[in-house]
Order: C-alpha cells, then structure tokens, then sequence
C-alpha cells in the first residue's frame, strides 16, 4: 500500500516534470483576412468542440456593443439582426434561422459559440465568399489572398527569392508571435506569417543543394508557414516594397566584429525596418451606400471598385505596393475607412468618386475647417483637421496626377473641398472624381478607366520621392 | 313571395350602396395624402415681412459647372436671424423653380438658423434637403458654396457656418460634402472663386 502511493506520487511528479520541460501549450487561433483588416481570436475546446467569442469575430468588422438580457444575446451589425440565446443550437440573422453546430455558451458575461457557426454569419453578414481552410483555422473573406512564387539560385552564393503578389509586410524580428516570426536553425529556417493571406498550391519544392536544399508550405494554428532547409544559417532581406524575400546563407564574417564602415550600413534587420511606401486606394461608397447613380444601374460604388482595381494593377505594374479600403461590395463608413489607413501608415491615399456634371476628371484637395491650425509636436491632431500637418503635400500629389491627366488628353479640375474623409487623414490624401464624357457608359469603359489609373499612378511615381517613406 | 323585379331592384341599390361607399373612402383616403403631401412640401418656416432688397445672389449652374452672382428682389426682416434664414431660403428658391440651374429635391428648405456667437452661425435644414440631393462631390459643393457665399454677401460678420438636417447632425450632405465641421466662410469664399 506504502509502495503503490510512492509509485502513484512519483508518476504525478514526472507528469508535472514533462509538462515544465515541453513548455505551455501554445494557444490556438482562429484568423480572419479580410480586404480591410486581418485580426486573431483565441479558440478553446468545450466538449471537444472548438469554440470563439462572439464579440472576438464581431468587433473587428465594426460591431457595436451588443444588447444582452439573461440567456438572450442580440446585436445589429451592417443592418443585420443577429440574436442568440444561451444552451442553444440555432440562432437568427435577421429573422432566418441559423445552425451553429453546437449549443451557445455563456461564459463570464461572454456569448462563445462553436468556431463552425462563424461561417453562415459572416457569409450573411458579409454577403460575399468565404474561404475556409478549417484545420488551420484560417478565414479567407472575399477572395483576399496573397500568392508566391520561389526563384532558386545555386551557385557559390546560391540564394533563394520568394516573390509575393503583394507586400509581406508583417514579417518581423522580433519574435513577436502576433507579427510573425522568423527563427533559425542550423538546418531549418521558418517564416510564419499570421497577418498575411499568404496561399499556396506548393507543398514541397526540392533544390538539391547543401545550403538551400527545400522549400515547403504549410499553414498551423491561424497561421502560414514557409520552412526551407539547409545546412547553414540563413539571411533575410526584403526588398521591392516588401513583395521580394531574399533568403542567402549567412557569410560568416558577418558573425565577427563589423568595422566601422560595416556598422554604418543598414543590416537585414534595418532594412526591414524600412517604411514601405505604399498607396491606399479607397473605391468609394459600397453596400447600402451606393453613391451617385446615372442611368438606373449604373452606379458610384461599381464604377470605384472597378477603378480601383485597376489602380492597384497600375501601381504595382511600377513597383508601388497599393492596398485597397475595400475589395468588395460592403459598408464602411468614412470614419473606418481614415482610421484603417492611419493605422496602417499608408504613404498616400486616394479616394476614387464618379459623379456628375461636367466631363473629364477632377482632382480634389482636401479643405481644412480651420486651415491656420498647424500640428502641435507632441499633441493630438484634432479628427477633422488630421490632415493639416500633410496638406502640403496631398497639394503636390494632386498637382503631379494633375498634370499626368492632361498629358492623357483628359480635361482636368484641381479643388480644394471639405471632403471626408480626407481630412481625417494625417498622410497625404487625394480625391479623383470621374465625371462623364459624351454618355453615361463612358464611366464603365475599360479604356477610360485604364487611361485614368495609369495617369494616377505615373503622378504617384512622379511624386513618390517627395513624398518619401511613410511618417 | 316577394316579386322578382323587386328583388332584383333591392340588389341593384345594395350594389349601388356598397359601390358609392367604396369610392367616397378611397377619395377621402386621396385628399388625405394630397394634403399631407402639401403639407410637407409647404414652407417650413413661416413666411416673414420686410423691406423689399435688391440682393446678389450666388447660383450655381451645374451645366457648366460654375457660380454666378444673380439678382434678385428679396423681402429682407431687420432682425439678424431671420434675414439670415430669408437670404438662404431665396437661393433654394431658385432651385426648386423649373427649369432649374442646379435642382434640389421638392421640400428643400431652411427650418431655421442660429447664432451661437456674434459670427458663428448654424443652419437647421429640412430632411428633404440632404436626403434627396443629388449626389456627387461637385454638385454638393455648388450647393453649399452657393449657400454660405450668398449668406456672407448679404449677412455682414459671419466667419462660421455649420449644416444641421432637421435637427441633427450628418456625416455629409449626399455621400460627399462634410457636414460634421464648421465651414470656414473665408475658406469657402477661395473654393467659390474657383467656380466663379
């Protein structure tokens, strides 16, 4: 009896032991990428089911505080009426009933539902296609996506470049795990991106060579991993706006004491520090909110995400990373759209707008309520004069789209208006209004629209080194 | 037994009836609606007297895209406010007339204004006015450039001017024109030149 209780202690010693040694579980996440933002939530298993906060999802899109009374939970989010009632397994959008695959929890004042039910509520809520990658708990809304394609070099330096559709720019160094992290091994390098969309049809790619011998793909726990492995430590450097990750065995009298000229050059990490200089192309209006309509069925917040599309197809044609506020047909409002490109340090925004009358195109440039009031160092910027400290130089972008409009043969205005949300926004911000030719269909017209993008983006290019890096 | 020609007579005055009933009730339920309906098209503010003024106007004409001083003669009261209101009344006047410069949707009109300092002053639209203004950057800039010049040529003294939409606040007039800030009439006065 004595023995079987020492034998019982010990075994709960070792387990506690092997439990300190492997470390704590690392938590599990559900990501969302959307055109907008990407954000993670935590999952936890309840009866072996996996379960999120409701309000975790929610929140990021915009939802408001949610109205609960005992077990009844409900909240209107983009005129959508979702109500769910504690211990059950269905709920409603807008009076249609839902199945959430399991039973709502209430936990501490919290709503979890099972992490399957977030897909009929952002596919309602939503209304666009939803990409679930479910062993990964990745969620891909409205065809958000970054691709890649590996470029091996061999050789006596041999080297490995990932090009990226667009910029990996949540690559870091810092091991922050929200960020994305890049650890080496002697014979393993892993780049784990969580806040890119990163796809990929890749699983291994073999290269046969000492130092880069194979590049794989794989996505975990909310997240998108690249492992290459090798014999030797591997360099990082990106370069092309963040859309080029160039991977090179590490030179080995880069370990020793750098002299001085050595010091003063940027190393990787610096370099990776580097603001990316990219443009926010805002297509104006969606959902409810449809703009200005011409004819019936033609309306503003078509002709904008067309337009805007073809933008960022210019932009990047010339090396510009661009980004857009949104790449479907959905509500954001304008406080959301200056707040989205404040947090993400755009180094332009561009709004684009159709209307009437007139023809050719307008250029707008934003016209302070109180122009004398200057950015304080150190202090907040009022909202609606945030773009004070940046109007100098969304006058400049303005004048270089300008003039690359004129030399497309295209009627060009240049004004200054009290215009949201450009004035909510502390980088430089532009507007461009197409207005009509001869008829209405000239606003749909693939040529039209491309002339447009390429003048906007060859005065962006034109700029871009006035401008500089992001703030 | 009651005759058959009699039974056919009481039918025909019951239909006759029912007939005459239905069409009393839906023309009462018609009249109803016309005087609602011009009810709400009517004036929003009272109508005011005073001196007779030649003023100068400043209309926008969307055709070619530009601002265009007008006479016109314009009952103008003593009284600040209410010369205020009557100045910005006689411009969406001009709007609402056929064939318009610049058409504004049936009901457009001024509740009322405020000043909340000597120079500072807020106008109090009706719901009509924004809701159904055409939309598009331009056309809502002509609308509210013609507004705030007109009102500074003929009011003396006003540097600020903000938009309320039957009482409340709105983000912007049609989608576009910011109707959260202040304007700056001396900044307006610059977009105005523009168009001039």
């Amino acid at each position: 009896m004595h023995w079987s209780k020492t034998v019982a202690g010990l075994a709960v010693l070792a387990l506690c032991c092997a439990l300190g040694v492997s470390g704590t579980v690392p938590e599990q996440q559900l990501t969302v990428y959307t055109p907008q933002t990407t954000y993670s939530l935590p999952v936890v298993e309840r009866g072996g089911k996996p379960y999120i906060s409701i309000m975790n999802l929610l929140s990021p899109l915009g939802a408001p505080p949610p109205a609960t009374k005992g077990k009844d939970w409900k909240i209107n989010l983009s005129k959508m009426d979702i109500r769910l009632t504690d211990g059950k397994d269905k709920g409603t959008v807008n009076k249609q009933m839902i199945d959430l695959g399991g039973n709502v929890l209430l936990e501490n004042g919290r709503f979890m539902v099972p992490m399957d039910a977030m897909l009929p509520l952002l596919g309602r809520l939503l209304n666009t296609t939803i990409d679930f990658h479910q062993p990964a708990r990745r969620v891909f809304v409205g065809n958000t996506s970054t691709r890649f394609t590996a470029d091996f070099k061999s050789g006596e330096q041999p080297s490995l470049v990932l090009h990226f559709s667009q910029p990996a720019t949540r690559l870091d160094m810092s091991h922050d795990e929200d960020r994305g992290a890049l650890s080496t091994h002697s014979s393993k390098t892993t780049l784990t991106f969580r806040k890119d969309p990163l796809v990929s049809d890749l699983k291994t790619q073999q290269f046969g060579d000492g130092a880069i011998q194979s590049l794989s793909f794989s996505e975990e726990n909310g997240a998108a991993v690249l492992t290459i492995t090798g014999n030797k430590h591997l360099q990082l450097t990106r370069s092309d706006d963040g859309k080029t990750f160039t991977l090179q065995p590490q030179a080995p009298e880069i370990a020793s004491t750098p002299t001085p000229a050595q010091a003063a050059m940027p190393s990787a990490e610096g370099q990776k520090r580097t603001p990316e200089f990219f443009v926010m192309i805002d297509p104006s209006h969606g959902g409810s909110d449809r703009g200005a309509t011409f004819g019936g069925k033609l309306v503003e917040k078509d002709i904008t995400l067309h337009l805007a599309r073809e933008l960022r197809k210019e932009l990047e044609e010339r090396g510009i990373s661009a980004r857009l506020l949104r790449e479907s047909d959905i509500d954001l409002s304008l406080d959301r759209r200056a707040e989205i490109t404040n947090e993400q340090r755009a180094s332009v925004y561009v709004a684009l707008h159709a209307g009437r009358p007139g023809k050719g195109v307008r250029v707008y440039v934003p016209l302070l309520a109180d122009a004398q009031q200057q950015p304080l160092a150190g202090r907040f910027l009022p909202w609606e004069n945030a773009q004070s400290g940046a109007l100098g130089r969304s006058q400049n972008v303005a004048r270089a789209v300008s003039q690359e409009l004129k030399k497309k043969g295209l009627i060009v205005a240049n004004l200054g208006v009290p215009l949201r949300p450009l004035n909510n926004i502390f980088t430089p911000a532009i507007a461009v209004e197409l207005a009509p030719e001869d008829d209405l269909q000239s606003l749909e017209s693939q040529k039209r629209q491309t002339n447009v993008a390429t003048a906007i983006a060859l005065g962006i290019v034109q700029i871009r080194s006035q401008i500089g890096a992001r703030q | 037994m009651i005759p058959r020609h009699f039974q056919i007579t009481i039918a025909l005055v019951l239909l006759a009836i029912l007939i005459s009933g239905i069409v009393i009730i839906r023309m009462t339920h018609k009249e109803e609606a016309l005087t609602l309906q011009a009810a709400e098209a009517g004036p929003a503010a009272p109508t005011v007297s005073g001196k007779q003024e030649h003023i100068q106007l400043l209309l926008a004409y969307d055709e070619d895209q530009a601002l265009r001083w007008r006479p016109a003669d314009v009952f103008l009261p003593a009284d600040r406010n209410l010369r205020a209101r009557e100045t910005l009344r006689s411009v969406l006047a001009q709007y609402l007339q056929m064939p318009s410069p610049h058409p504004l949707a049936k009901g457009s009109d001024i509740k009322d204004v405020y000043f909340i300092s000597d120079d500072t002053m807020i106008v109090d639209t009706t719901a009509q006015f924004a809701d159904g203004h055409p939309s598009g950057i331009l056309l809502e800039e002509l609308t509210l450039a013609s507004l705030i010049e007109t009102l500074t040529a003929n009011v003396p003294g006003i540097s600020k001017v903000k938009f309320l939409v039957d009482g409340k606040e709105r983000e912007t007039l049609a989608g576009h024109a910011d109707l959260m800030s202040f304007y700056q009439t001396a900044a307006v006065h610059e977009l105005a030149k523009e168009f001039e």
